[in-house]
C-alpha cells in the first residue's frame, strides 16, 4: 500500500470513529486501541484534525444555546413540592 | 385519608426522592422541548412524578434519567389523544432569547468570537434540518443528553439516535463550512 492511499484509509477509519471519540458516550466506548489510532492519526493529519476542530466548535456553540433559555427555578420549586408530597403520601 | 407508611415504605420513598430531585431540571427542560410551553412542560412534568412513583417497584436503580425521560415521553403521549412523533422544537424559541455568555462558565475571549461568527450560519443550518435530524442533535448537543437518554425521548434505539446525529452534525458542518475557513486563521 502507498503512503498516500495508506493516509486515506485511515481518514476514512478515523471518520466512522470521530463522533464516538468526541462524544465518549457510555454506550458507545471506542477501545484503548481505537483511542490511541486515532489520536496518532489526527496528531499527524491536517484533514481530520480540521474535522475535529470544526466538530468541537459547533459542539460547543450548541451547548451554549441551552443557556439561553434557562429553566425557570420557581418551575424546579413546584415540581419539588409535588415531589415532596408524592413521597409524604399527601397525593397519590 | 393518608395510607399508614412502614419503616420500610419510607426508606424506599427516600431513596426515590433522593433520584429523581437531581433530574427535575432535565425533565422540565426536555419537556419544554416537546410541548414546546413551560407551563405544560409543567404539567407534563408533575404527571410524570406521579407515574414514576407508581412505577417504583420496577426501577431497577440504573439510568434514573432516562428511565424518567421514558416516563415523559410515554405520558405525553398519553396525554394526548392522537399519537405523534416527538418534535424537538424549542430551539426556535431558544433563538428568541438574548446569547447568554458568561451565565454558566466564562469561555475564552476568542472563543466567544468564533462561537457568535458561527451563529447566525449556525441557526440557519439547523433549521434547514429535517426534524428527526435536528430532534437528536438539539437532544445530544444542546440539552447534553447521552445517548441513550436521547434514545428514550425519541423512542428509537441508540444506533439510530447515533447515525441521525452522525448525519445532522455532518450537514451542519458542511453548511457551515466558509464561514469555518474564516474563523480558521482568526484564532490564533
Ligand atoms: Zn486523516
Amino acid at each position: 500500500m502507498t503512503g498516500a492511499l495508506r493516509q486515506m484509509v485511515t481518514c476514512h477509519w478515523t471518520a466512522r470513529r470521530l463522533q464516538r471519540y468526541l462524544d465518549a458516550d457510555p454506550a458507545a466506548p471506542l477501545t484503548p486501541g481505537e483511542i490511541t489510532r486515532l489520536e496518532e492519526h489526527v496528531a499527524t493529519c491536517e484533514r481530520c484534525s480540521e474535522v475535529m476542530r470544526q466538530h468541537r466548535l459547533l459542539h460547543r456553540a450548541l451547548s451554549l444555546w441551552s443557556g439561553r433559555r434557562p429553566v425557570d427555578p420557581a418551575s424546579v420549586d413546584r415540581m419539588r413540592t409535588v415531589l415532596d408530597d408524592l413521597i409524604d403520601g399527601r397525593q397519590t | 385519608m393518608s395510607e399508614a407508611i412502614t419503616p420500610d415504605d419510607a426508606a424506599r420513598r427516600r431513596a426515590f426522592a433522593e433520584v429523581v430531585e437531581p433530574e427535575i431540571e432535565v425533565m422540565l427542560r426536555v419537556a419544554r422541548s416537546i410541548t414546546g410551553s413551560a407551563a405544560d412542560a409543567e404539567d407534563l412534568v408533575q404527571e410524570s412524578l406521579v407515574r414514576a412513583f407508581r412505577a417504583i417497584d420496577r426501577f431497577d436503580g440504573r439510568h434514573p434519567r432516562a428511565w424518567l425521560l421514558t416516563i415523559v415521553r410515554n405520558t405525553n403521549s398519553n396525554m394526548h389523544r392522537r399519537r405523534r412523533p416527538i418534535a424537538v422544537d424549542d430551539w426556535e424559541l431558544i433563538h428568541a432569547s438574548r446569547p447568554a455568555f458568561g451565565s454558566v462558565e466564562s469561555p475564552a475571549a476568542e472563543e466567544v468570537y468564533v462561537v457568535q461568527e458561527l451563529d447566525g450560519a449556525l441557526q440557519a443550518a439547523v433549521a434547514g434540518l429535517d426534524p428527526k435530524f435536528r430532534s437528536a442533535l438539539v437532544l445530544v448537543d444542546v440539552h447534553d443528553l447521552s445517548y441513550a437518554e436521547a434514545a428514550a425521548v425519541l423512542d428509537v434505539p441508540v444506533g439510530t439516535v447515533m447515525s441521525r446525529l452522525s448525519r445532522a452534525r455532518e450537514r451542519v458542518r458542511k453548511a457551515l463550512g466558509p464561514t469555518f475557513t474564516t474563523t480558521r486563521g482568526e484564532q490564533s
